[in-house]
């Protein structure tokens, strides 16, 4: 594609509006789950096949996942949670295919999931608690920690995106410069590692994101209710 | 490493476009498909915990039947078990009473037969003891034997109260027209005279007096006036014993 790991080539500019190649990755993995997604839906049953079956384990593992963390709101937070660890998988495995590469590879991406999980902390918080309730914990248990929570929410966002963004790029950079030190076949160990580290890395993001909207919803909540 | 803000913002609203399309198609629907599964699950199960309640409640049931029908069994048994006793009872005091009738009537016809031996031994007896009376008399009886019965008879006959002669005179039916007198031996003249003047002043009869020989009658005379006989002979005293002995 004529680019390095460090460099996003632009494919197409339509004005101010550029695309590359990490959005067309990210829009070829939303028309191959937009595709499996229909077909599945159209052929669940309560008798399940063998896809049926391990849709639906994936599906419940991440559904107990989350409501391990916070269960009284598992089914609201899901959607959001569940789509970033199916998402970044797939999206972290993309650079195993020749000539392709991982969307997370990308800055501008991992910078755009952060920052939706930073809203999403927000956004869940503030519908769950109440605009009130919420930002009062931002002053507790006292107002002096406000800075240091703003600080927190910025810190821990950037570092979000930051810590995806290296660690897949420097797969891929650290792939690209055994290729071309040792040739063919030699990358092969660092192939394997990066399948774990795919999962391991989308793992983490989406753990930590779940971290941080049931931290959001639960700052103001009671210690029984918390404990429930 | 450079921020592109139209990937930024590109990347951004395809993870909420993303989002959307597996809360559409794949979230919700395997969801509802797992709930409808869970829910026909607990359907069959809270069904097979009826059905196990009910089995339970059918088994508690047999069994109180089964106990009742083992009492009512018992109890029939008990009662048949007194009843079988009962009749057992009945049955051997019947058979104790039919028994006890048995011995009786056993020892009833064991009399009756020594008795009707005895009877049987008395006149066997009897017969020999006038059968040897009549053999004894018939040698050694004679004119004088006959001699003393004629006199014993007109002493008698002269004694007999008045009353006695005339329930004798009353027994005759028809006035007689002969008195007959059987003697075993020939009567001499002296007692002919005497026997015919007690037997006219018995009778108050004139009437002919016929003197007979009748050997049988051992010794003694007959004496017949009608309807009414005068025995004083030994064959008729001892068939008049021999009578009496059997008749008692």
């Amino acid at each position: 594609m004529g680019e390095t790991s460090l460099q996003i080539a632009p494919l197409i500019e339509i004005g101010s509006v550029v695309i590359t190649s990490t959005v067309v990755t990210t829009w070829t993995i939303m028309i191959i789950i937009l595709l499996f997604t229909w077909l599945l839906s159209r052929r669940l049953s309560l008798e399940p096949g063998p896809v049926q079956t391990a849709v639906e384990g994936i599906v419940s593992a991440i559904y107990e996942a989350i409501a391990a963390v916070e269960p009284q709101h598992a089914r609201r937070i899901m959607p959001f949670v569940g789509s970033l660890w199916l998402y970044l998988l797939i999206a972290n495995l993309t650079g195993l295919i020749p000539g392709a590469h991982s969307p997370t590879r990308d800055l501008s991406a991992t910078a755009a999931l952060a920052f939706l999980v930073f809203l999403s902390t927000h956004w869940f918080g503030i519908r769950i608690q109440g605009l009130g309730n919420y930002l009062r914990h931002y002053i507790m248990p006292s107002p002096i920690l406000l800075p240091f929570h703003l600080i927190s929410e910025i810190t821990r966002t950037v570092a979000l995106a930051v810590r995806l963004f290296g660690n897949m790029m420097s797969l891929e950079m650290a792939a690209l410069l055994i290729l071309l030190v040792a040739g063919f076949l030699a990358p092969v160990p660092i192939l394997m590692l990066h399948i774990i580290e795919a999962l391991v890395q989308a793992y983490i993001f989406g753990m930590l994101a779940l971290i941080y909207i049931a931290g959001g919803i639960q700052s103001r909540q009671p210690p029984e209710q918390e404990k429930e | 490493m450079e921020l592109s803000w139209s990937t930024f913002i590109l990347e951004a609203i395809n993870f909420l476009v993303l989002v959307w399309i597996l809360k559409r198609f794949l979230y919700k629907p395997v969801l509802d498909v797992i709930e409808r599964r869970k829910a026909g699950i607990e359907k069959i199960q809270a069904d097979a915990r009826a059905l196990n309640a009910e089995a339970e409640k059918s088994q508690q049931l047999y069994e109180s039947r089964l106990a009742d029908w083992s009492k009512e069994r018992q109890q029939a048994r008990d009662t048949l078990q007194q009843e079988l006793e009962a009749e057992r009872a009945r049955g051997m005091n019947a058979l104790h009473l039919e028994l006890e009738q048995e011995r009786e009537k056993a020892r009833v016809v064991a009399a009756a037969r020594e008795t009707s031996a005895l009877h049987l031994a008395q006149e066997t007896a009897l017969r020999q003891a006038a059968l040897f009376a009549t053999r004894l008399l018939d040698a050694t009886a004679g004119p004088e034997t006959q001699a003393r019965l004629v006199d014993l008879v007109i002493t008698d006959l002269s004694q007999l109260p008045a009353e006695r002669i005339e329930a004798i005179r009353s027994s005759y039916g028809q006035t007689p027209e002969v008195i007959v007198t059987s003697a075993a031996f020939a009567l001499d003249d002296d007692q002919r005279e005497r026997l015919e003047a007690a037997m006219r002043e018995l009778t108050g009869l004139d009437i002919p007096v016929h003197f007979e020989i009748d050997s049988e009658l051992l010794a003694g005379v007959r004496i017949t006036v009608g309807a009414w006989i005068l025995a004083c002979n030994l064959k008729d005293e001892l068939e008049g014993m021999a009578v009496i002995a059997h008749a008692q």
